[in-house]
């Protein structure tokens, strides 16, 4: 029975994951209104729909990057699996609600922050409130870039700059090659770029965060015995996450859009085509060369990268540094989140402990639903002017500033 | 340290391939819409209001074209990278001109 709910809580974050995330593909397109808001999400929706249908790897040891609960070829570690498997299945059911609970706090205050950051923090908690610090993957065995610095923290350091360098250089070389055309005959052009590279974006996305939730939903159906085959994914698991990333996708994280499309950098359409072929590039690239990494630090940094770029262009720094601040805790507040629900959950212990940790997490996600109901963005005010209007249901007066 | 020395080593050609595809193909693009301006010639190009713009070049057009052509070169070979790692295959370029080889 744990197992439904971890299953239920696994597609509600691949859920999350798809709604904070259109910023990452679509913000910039909808800021130069290349595409209407609604129109972008639904392009975005349904490329990732197809992203997720095309990652047939098998992305079953995902958590073995982090934290030690499952052996190299993907079976549950032995030790976790007496009584049908549910200290697995609670440490998952954790994690899962500390990256839930943390997507759905930065989406409240229109911070982009990291999906797989949030996902890794509540499973390093859940861990190491299960298992003890030794039961984290901190700095791999030194034969290749592993465990939470190598996976996680490098690269989330690295690749923001990466793709800022590249959209900068990019920005940059455009202006100068557009010197002396009519801005009008430009923008028409680079919006048709903007919508193509924004595309290749939704796409890697889908392909590779689809993937972490199959992995979790198959890793925990392997632990409670439902599930054999580590070469494989059952189809039911890949069409339910494609469908929830996608949905996700759709419904658009609205407050987190008009933070990247007009909160961070005025962008005019040659600057988003630039913002998101870096970011293409960078996330291709580096899934190439075994480079893990966040779309949201690349999307990010790309935009920052593309204002910096622009002799004369608004960068606000201070949203920038928000941001920056936001990604410094994600992780150990996930953490903190997810520790915390694997200690309720233990507590109380059996089903009743899992039901409770499930009941949590619908009530925190319920209250913060609630509370963006106050201001809400949506799809009609996603483009207004960022100072003119107070954004402040964003932001609370005096939080991390 | 060596997790930090493995992320060195990959952060460089990562630079470097978003220099080449993600800088590289905009700059492109932008070329082919310059191009196209110059092809275009009148009102796509700035110039002194009163008069009638620059005289259109042929010419324009399609070196402009062929810039387009090229970068949607570049996108499809990456959207064939996304398609072909999920199915097990790798995109290589050791003979220079991609191929798909088997992982």
């Amino acid at each position: 029975m744990i197992l439904v709910l971890v299953v239920v809580t696994a597609l509600g974050f691949d859920f999350t994951n798809g709604f904070h995330d259109t910023a990452n593909a679509m913000a910039t397109s909808i800021a130069t209104r290349a595409l209407q808001p609604k129109t972008a999400v639904l392009l975005s929706g349904a490329l990732n729909l197809v992203g997720a249908f095309l990652s047939v790897q098998v992305a079953l040891t995902v958590t073995n990057a982090v934290v030690k609960i499952q052996n190299s070829n993907g079976t549950p570690k032995p030790a976790l699996l007496v009584d049908g498997g549910s200290a697995l299945l609670l440490i998952v059911l954790a994690g899962l609600v500390g990256g839930i609970v943390w997507n759905l706090l930065t989406w409240l205050l229109g911070l982009p922050s990291s999906s797989s950051h949030a996902l890794f923090g509540g499973l390093i908690g859940a861990t190491i409130a299960g298992l003890g610090w030794a039961g984290v993957n901190w700095n791999g065995n030194g034969t290749k870039l592993d465990g939470v610095v190598g996976k996680v923290i490098l690269p989330a350091v690295l690749s923001p700059v990466i793709a800022g360098v590249v959209a900068a250089v990019g920005t940059w070389l455009i202006y100068k090659v557009v010197v002396g055309v009519a801005q009008r005959f430009t923008d028409n052009g680079f919006r048709w770029g903007q919508i193509g590279s924004a595309s290749l974006v939704s796409l890697a996305h889908g392909t590779n965060d689809a993937q972490k939730t199959m992995g979790v939903i198959t890793l925990a159906l392997i632990a409670a015995g439902d599930w054999h085959d580590t070469k494989a994914i059952p189809i039911w698991v890949k069409i339910c996450c494609a469908l929830a990333i996608a949905a996700g996708t759709y419904l658009g994280g609205w407050r987190i859009i008009r933070t990247l499309g007009k909160g961070l950098v005025e962008i005019a359409p040659p600057q988003g085509l630039a913002a998101e072929s870096a970011s293409a590039a960078v996330i291709l690239a580096s899934s190439q060369l075994g480079f893990a990494l966040s779309t949201t630090h690349v999307a990010t940094g790309s935009i920052l990268g593309t204002g910096v770029g622009k002799p004369g262009a608004l960068v606000r720094w201070r949203v920038a540094g928000r941001m920056v601040a936001a990604w410094l805790i994600t992780l150990p507040a996930a953490a903190v989140v997810g520790a915390v629900m694997w200690w309720i959950g233990h507590l109380i212990g059996g089903f009743a402990g899992a039901l409770v940790v499930f009941v949590i997490l619908l009530g925190l996600a319920g209250y913060m639903y609630l509370r963006s109901r106050r201001k809400p963005i949506d799809h009609n005010n996603v483009n207004d002017e960022w100072d003119d209007v107070p954004t402040p249901a964003a932001v609370p007066a005096g939080a991390a500033s | 340290m060596h997790n930090l020395q493995f992320a060195l080593e990959g952060a460089w050609k990562v630079l470097l391939a978003g220099l080449i595809l993600g800088a590289g193909l905009p700059v492109l693009f932008a070329l082919g819409i310059r191009s196209l301006a110059y092809g275009a010639g009148g009102e796509a190009e700035v110039h002194e209001s009163g008069v009638t713009g620059p005289t259109a070049h042929p010419i324009g057009t399609v070196v402009g074209w062929l810039c387009f052509a090229i970068v949607l070169l570049g996108a499809v070979l990456g959207i064939v990278y996304v398609v072909a790692t999920g199915f097990g295959y790798a995109l290589s370029f050791t003979h220079v001109y991609p191929t798909i080889v088997k992982h």
